[in-house]
């Protein structure tokens, strides 16, 4: 049994305060007299903590089963292409592969952008939704931390972990290319003029996709409300622009198609790449291509930028 | 009978949050929104294959989805469902209510759905309206068989939505193009086929009508079996 | 385990005659997630009456309420429950009644449909007089149409309770059912379960607070970190934790006198002076509580202040278990 609490038992005892009716004991408490790291420390620390949760680093192994199965299929294709191309080059077939491999920068977009949405639809509540539903937002507020800030490094933290899931296959297939090549310099030669484009294309991809999901994650702290409707964001507008554009080809479909998440990274890609759009929809509209980047952008950039408003008005 | 009464009368309150309710209005008004549009500016577009798109590979799965993942996911997460497992009924039977109102419910939103825009978009030749009426017909059984699935996944995880819509995207959607075998494992394959045995116009089928009815069955029947074996060797998590 | 306390754990109250099948019973069960030992060989019996699941937050108390509500599976040994397991056995729910702590009720539900709707549940033939009987018995009548969304804790437990005992259950397992009443709905809730355990109900409720047990129990299980530290008549444990060594702080105006004079005392087998203050061990509560007084007035000494020091439940706790 832990002995009774006596003055005696406490080494700085002769600072006790002791009265008549009841006594203070000095147990060693000090106030924090060292440097104080402030907002910018505290916002990356929130941006860290959020990349890692993404990931369900941190928390129990169930959380993690979601965004390992998603990231883990999101690369696999890449691997299985280096791996193919590099048995083909050993067989004297690689160049009778080149071309006919369905896994290749421009169409890598094509295979993943499922998997990335669903990577949002799962994860994006976990970051967002939480916080709310535990009421534990005051705590973050009565910090340095500003409101625009959790915002920011919250989404920040999400559109992060999607440009890793998104960008690693991408560098995985350009090192393999590079290494499979009879001489790494032509490889490196051959293959680098992609790197800015399918750079550019990931950077889009994880800010749209990841810009949409945090502001319908931060408005719908439910879980199971919140997946659903990042889902129904990123499925339903290509098909109902594509049954529009079936219907009247026109100009109707030309402006909703800017509404689509999914119809705009498509088309952004396939102008990036130079390549053909395998949605003949998307083809017969006959949009410029720089004004798919440059809805991609404004469509990132407006959803952070209500993102934060969101977080800015929440009543606590 | 009046003890299975309320366990279908506790599942149905369950079942109408408000914003559950928009969001399934909100998802059930697309295809009808995009007849309504055919209607006004006119077009001739394939009935099939706006009824395939719209409703066989989206609204039908996500409607069953919050539907069937609500009934027994939403009481186990609110820690509600000890309220029916303490009681004297077996489990199965609580397994069978939760079915029946996610597969009664779903088809409530589907089947009009369906004939709505079916109608709106193929008109009412004989031709349009049968393939209408076979997808109708198709769906209610589509749809209750994804929505016993998603019980039962909801039986077996907490994150039965996102399990779900990995079923739905990527089984069904992105593998079911590479690998042929998964056809007989995908609801959404078994519908085109009852489609198609119904005598509805579709464009590439998979299965033959009565194999799709035989799957649709199997579904139930083991998603039943699966929520019924599950809730009787349900543990009570939590507290100390 | 079986050496602590009372070795024999059968605990009887209020009838004279032991059933031959106890109410309650616990057969050397255990429980364990992974490597985490929740509940551990427990073994005790019990019959109609009240009894206490005394425990710090942490020692088990759920679990082992979930375990003999059939909601949790035993890892070794078997829960009894009027002679069966309730593990798997839908229909011994007839007999059951359970009130959980956590568990929410539906929001959108009114008290009245909520009551009703267990009652309906248990198959009972005229469940709106039931429901209507209950919640009479809770005394919420007057906000049973109103959804429980809008409920204060305490008519939320009110409302629990009233569905837990809608079918006039044999046993009656409450977890916590204390937490969030005010002292007027403490009363109520207490008298409530008194007159079930005189109707010849068998209820066990958990507390960790030693006081409530105290006046409603007239028998107790104790758990202290998933062990069963202490079971019995509540007074001849309660003497059992107030009969182990104390340490009393006294303040008085002359603590050398008072100490040298309680020394002479038989209940008293230590005393030391500290910066005014004096602390005294005793072995005998009472004795020592009654001493005190008559001492400091023969000898003249004013007390000003006399406290026990280790007065919380824990040290209790971890006194019975290392006995």
């Amino acid at each position: 049994m832990t002995e009774p609490l006596r003055p005696t038992t406490i080494s700085v005892a002769p600072t006790a305060a002791t009265g008549p009716g009841g006594s203070i004991y000095d147990l060693g408490y000090q106030s924090y007299n060292g440097a104080r790291l402030g907002r910018r420390a505290a916002a990356t620390a929130l941006y860290r903590y959020a990349f890692r949760e993404a990931f369900g680093v941190g928390r129990g192994g169930r959380a993690k089963i979601a965004p390992l199965i998603l990231g883990g299929l999101a690369i696999l294709p890449a691997i299985l292409a280096v791996v193919v191309a590099a048995l083909a080059a050993q067989a004297g077939a690689g160049d009778a592969l080149e071309g006919r491999v369905p896994v290749r920068y421009e169409t890598y977009h094509g295979l993943t952008v499922t998997l990335l949405m669903l990577f949002c639809a799962a994860q994006a509540p976990e970051l967002f939704g939480r916080d709310q539903r535990y009421g534990v937002l005051p705590l973050y507020f009565s910090r340095a931390l500003t409101r625009t800030d959790y915002a920011i490094a919250k989404v920040a933290g999400l559109m992060s972990a999607l440009l890793v899931v998104d960008l690693l296959p991408q560098l995985i297939l350009f090192v393999g290319r590079v290494l499979v090549a009879p001489d790494p310099i032509t490889g490196l030669h051959q293959e680098a003029p992609a790197v800015p484009r399918f750079v550019l294309q990931c950077l889009l991809t994880a800010g749209l996709l990841g810009g949409i999901a945090g502001l319908i994650a931060a408005w719908t702290p439910r879980r199971a409300y919140a997946t659903a409707m990042i889902i129904g964001a990123s499925i339903i507008p290509p098909i109902v622009v594509a049954l529009v554009a079936s219907l009247n080809g026109g100009d109707t479909a030309r402006i909703i198609i800017l509404l689509s998440p999914g119809d705009i990274l498509d088309g952004a890609n396939a102008w990036l790449f130079g390549s053909r759009v395998d949605n003949p929809i998307l083809a017969s509209l006959d949009i410029p291509g720089p004004l798919f980047i440059a809805t991609a952008l404004a469509g990132a950039v407006a959803t952070v930028a209500l993102t934060v408003r969101r977080y800015r008005r929440i009543v606590l | 009978m009046s003890v299975f009464r309320a366990l279908l009368w506790i599942t149905v309150r369950v079942l109408l949050g408000r914003r559950r309710l928009l969001l399934m209005l909100g998802l059930a008004a697309v295809p009808v929104l995009l007849g309504v549009l055919v209607q006004l500016r006119g077009g001739r577009p394939d009935v099939s294959r706006v009824l395939g798109i719209l409703v066989v590979q989206t609204v039908m799965p996500i409607v069953a989805l919050i539907l069937g993942t609500a009934t027994l996911g939403s009481e186990i997460e609110d820690g509600t469902a000890v309220f029916l497992l303490v009681k004297p009924i077996p489990r199965w039977v609580i397994a069978l209510s939760k079915l029946v109102v996610a597969t009664i419910a779903t088809a409530l939103i589907v089947v009009p759905v369906t004939l709505l825009t079916g109608i709106l978009v193929g008109g009412s030749g004989s031709a349009a309206m049968g393939t209408t009426v076979a997808f109708a017909v198709a769906s209610l059984a589509g749809g209750a068989a994804y929505a016993a699935v998603f019980v039962a996944l909801s039986s077996l995880t907490a994150r039965a939505l996102v399990a779900g819509l990995v079923y739905v995207l990527l089984w069904e959607g992105a593998l079911g193009g590479l690998l042929e075998g998964t056809r007989f494992l995908s609801i959404r394959q078994a519908t085109l086929g009852l489609v198609a045995g119904l005598g509805g116009e579709v464009k590439s089928v998979t299965i033959d009508g009565g194999v799709a009815v035989i799957v649709l069955i199997a579904a139930v029947i083991l998603s039943l079996t699966i929520t019924s074996w599950r809730l009787v060797s349900f543990e009570l998590r939590g507290g100390d | 385990m079986t050496e602590t306390a009372l070795a024999p754990t059968t605990v009887t109250t209020q009838t004279p005659t032991i059933p031959a099948v106890p109410a309650l019973a616990a057969q050397h069960v255990s429980r364990w997630y992974g490597n985490v030992v929740a509940i551990n060989d427990v073994t005790f019996a019990l019959g109609p009456g009240v009894t206490g699941l005394l425990g710090p937050n942490g020692a088990g108390k759920t679990t082992l309420l979930h375990l003999l509500a059939g909601l949790l599976r035993p890892s070794a040994g078997e829960v009894l429950v009027e002679g069966e397991t309730a593990w798997q056995r839908p229909a011994m729910y007839r007999r059951i009644g359970l009130v959980p702590e956590r568990e929410s009720v539906h929001p959108y539900l009114t008290g009245f449909e909520f009551v009703r709707l267990n009652a309906q549940l248990q198959g009972l033939p005229d469940a709106t007089a039931a429901a209507r009987r209950a919640i009479a018995t809770v005394e919420l009548e007057d906000v049973a149409d109103r959804p429980v969304g809008t409920y204060s804790k305490g008519m939320r437990q009110r409302t629990k309770l009233a569905g837990a005992l809608v079918h006039d259950p044999s046993v009656l397992l409450l977890d916590e059912p204390f937490n969030g009443l005010d002292p007027r709905q403490r009363l109520h809730m207490m008298s409530l379960l008194t007159t079930m355990a005189e109707a010849g109900t068998t209820i066990l409720f958990s507390s960790h607070i030693l006081e409530e047990v105290e006046r409603l129990a007239e028998a107790v299980l104790v758990v202290y970190a998933g062990r069963l530290a202490a079971a019995g008549d509540f007074r001849s444990i309660r003497r059992l934790m107030t009969d182990r060594p104390h340490t009393f702080l006294v303040r008085s105006s002359d603590d050398r006198r008072l100490a040298t004079a309680l020394l002479a005392d038989p209940t008293v087998f230590g005393a030391e002076l500290g910066l005014d203050l004096l602390s005294v061990r005793t072995s005998d509560f009472a004795a020592f509580t009654r001493a005190l007084p008559r001492v400091a007035r023969d000898q003249g000494v004013t007390l000003f202040e006399v406290g026990p020091t280790d007065d919380s439940l824990e040290s209790v706790f971890s006194y019975l278990v290392r006995r």
